[in-house]
């Protein structure tokens, strides 16, 4: 089966989802999935591709999400415009982080979470814009050339229409110069630099795009949830995507989207075992990691050699007749 | 002929150690230039100097009539030096096509808005890039590895897939660190008629090798360097013969005081070298 092929499944699963499940608050849960979705691929380009371990995602999140309650609140801009703007507005406080591109491993990591830290102090403490410990109530919901998005089922394409386009973005990117010069820069610095590319310069794109995606995942979440909280942006949501993108598996853009789903959907799940599910949740998370050190898409991959390996060698028809 | 690369009182240290010290050197375009000599002698200093993967540098350097001592390593890399590393520097895991791809970098533009959108321009020129990477495969005669994974390489492949990635962009010079490390004697032999062919297609080369069989057959002409300094300068012939050059790889007469030993010891010394170079 071909790659396109599998994508047309997967994607066609995901559009009818919304017949199957019609309970509003799955749907609530879905789409908080798919914008987890979103912020997976944002660092699954730096972790997985450019080896730029940032902890700071959240806070570029939080940044969207904010910028986009705040203008559709209070100066009335039209949801596409504040979708765009939170974006460009992540995308540009990313910018503060080009001083800090240069560090490696474990400390950008703390600067990163640092940043992290800033960010959500100042949505908590600078009430008169952002509300403080209130947060922002009434976002409105999102509203596109006269159509409003006031359905659950509604929402959850929306998020799925975005989800998808930044899926097809990265994976644009992933096969192109650019991307190739990221892989390259996680490899081999000075072997890079000998082909001509500039460390810095190219790790702060990344942190660029990066920034972006995680913008335009807040905006959507502020306008979904129609009620913002700082706390929704503390560091431990930036480990959370973390936690996507390494079980899902580094470096792969499946692995982003199902490390997603099963971080924000298995506690749900796991919601009958009560108090339990989230020390269920962490269990599970380290005996995956313990099984495959390439996370879930590692593991599939593994296991889909094999399983060819067994097909063929059972197969009466010769090898070469079955690829 | 005149001096593609030309290097007045090149010095570099580190904390205490002086690596290199005040070297001239001039190497002419479309020559073969070895730099060879004993262990610590600063030959790899030396090529970082000129890369611009070391910049604790005091002294200039001037490449192709333009002063580059105060560029980057990436900028070097763009105007024309490219390189190999003594200890193999290929990006593992990636296929062989896609390690020589990179090295068009710096000669393509195409940036991100680029790659989103797929403009024309972008598919035309990423088209060009596999083209030209498949062209230096086979010129390297890696074509039958193109979708191999790097690091799966077996060794000598290893090396020439890093020599494809440097001559790629069909740079000016390029710096080729020990590239006969490790190699057997036959692939060490198919290296010389490699490196020959780099200089056909207009490549001057920078050769740092221990392998002297090698160095003495590709090279036009050569440096030798001890303990950082310029020993001598010469062509194969002159370097073969030169009694500094002998003493620096075979150690003085001192310690071999015992009368009548130690012409002969110099004398065998030469032979050797003699031997290695025809």
């Amino acid at each position: 089966m071909t790659t396109g092929a599998i994508r047309v499944i997967v994607l066609g699963a995901f559009v009818a989802a919304p017949f199957f499940q019609t309970n509003s608050y799955w749907l609530h849960v879905f789409c908080v999935a798919l914008i987890g979705v979103i912020l997976a691929l944002g660092l699954q380009l730096l972790v997985g591709m450019a080896g730029l371990l940032s902890l700071g995602q959240a806070a570029f999140y939080g940044l969207g999400a904010y910028v986009s309650a705040a203008l559709t609140l209070q100066f009335g801009v039209p949801f596409l415009v504040a979708f765009l703007l939170a974006g460009v507005a992540a995308a540009g406080s990313s910018l503060l982080l080009v001083p800090i591109v240069k560090l490696q491993g474990s400390s950008l990591a703390v600067a990163t979470l640092g940043f992290n830290i800033i960010i959500y102090l100042i949505l908590l403490n600078e009430e008169w814009a952002t509300g403080g410990s209130f947060g922002m109530m009434n976002v409105p919901a999102p509203s596109i050339f006269g159509y409003t998005f006031t359905s659950d089922r509604a929402m959850y394409w929306l998020c799925l229409l975005v989800a998808t386009v930044v899926y097809l973005a990265m994976d644009r990117l992933v096969h192109s110069r650019f991307g190739r010069a990221l892989k390259a820069i996680s490899q081999d610095e000075d072997a890079a630099r000998a082909c001509g590319i500039s460390i810095n310069l190219y790790k702060s794109k990344c942190f660029l795009v990066a920034a972006f995606a995680a913008g335009i995942a807040g905006s959507l979440y502020a306008h979904q949830a129609r009620y913002l909280n700082p706390n929704d942006f503390a560091f431990n949501k930036s480990i959370d995507i973390l936690i996507m993108v390494v079980i899902g598996g580094m470096g792969s853009l499946p692995g982003a989207v199902i490390g997603a789903l099963v971080v924000v959907l298995l506690p749900e799940y796991l919601r009958s075992s009560g108090e339990f599910r989230l020390i269920l949740f962490g269990a599970l998370v380290v005996v995956l990691m313990g099984f495959s050190r390439g996370g879930i898409a590692g593991a599939a991959s593994v296991f889909g050699r094999r399983l060819s390996r067994f097909v063929n060698a059972k197969s009466i028809v010769p090898k070469d007749m079955v690829q | 002929m005149s001096a593609l690369l030309q290097t007045e009182k090149l010095s570099c240290r580190f904390g205490g150690l002086v690596a290199v010290s005040g070297v001239d050197l001039s190497i002419k375009t479309g020559h073969v230039h070895g730099l060879i000599g004993p262990n610590g002698a600063g030959k790899t200093t030396f090529l970082n100097l000129i890369s611009g993967h070391t910049r604790q540098v005091s002294g200039s350097i001037s490449f192709d009539g333009k002063n580059v001592g105060d560029m980057s390593a990436e900028r070097r890399a763009a105007a024309g030096i490219r390189r190999t590393f003594q200890n193999l520097r290929l990006f593992r895991e990636m296929t062989a096509l896609e390690n020589v791809m990179i090295g068009l970098h710096a000669n393509t533009a195409s940036e991100i808005f680029h790659s989103l959108l797929r403009t024309r321009k972008q598919r035309q020129e990423e088209r060009d890039i596999a083209d030209r990477a498949q062209e230096a495969l086979d010129f390297i005669g890696l074509a039958q590895s193109r979708d191999a994974v790097a690091g799966a390489l077996p060794y000598g492949h290893q090396r020439l897939l890093e020599i494809a990635r440097a001559i790629v962009a069909r740079p000016k010079l390029i710096l080729l660190d020990e590239p006969a490390a490790g190699l057997n004697g036959a692939e060490a032999g198919r290296l010389v008629g490699l490196i020959r062919r780099i200089q056909v297609t207009g490549i001057t080369v920078m050769l740092v090798e221990h392998h002297m069989e090698v160095v003495m057959r590709a090279c036009d002409r050569i440096t030798v360097l001890n303990y950082g300094k310029k020993l001598a300068d010469g062509s194969p012939a002159d370097i073969r013969d030169h009694s500094g050059v002998i003493e620096a790889y075979l150690g003085t007469k001192r310690g071999l005081r015992r009368p009548g030993a130690e012409s002969a010891t110099v004398q065998s010394g030469a032979m050797k070298v003699r031997n290695a170079a025809s």
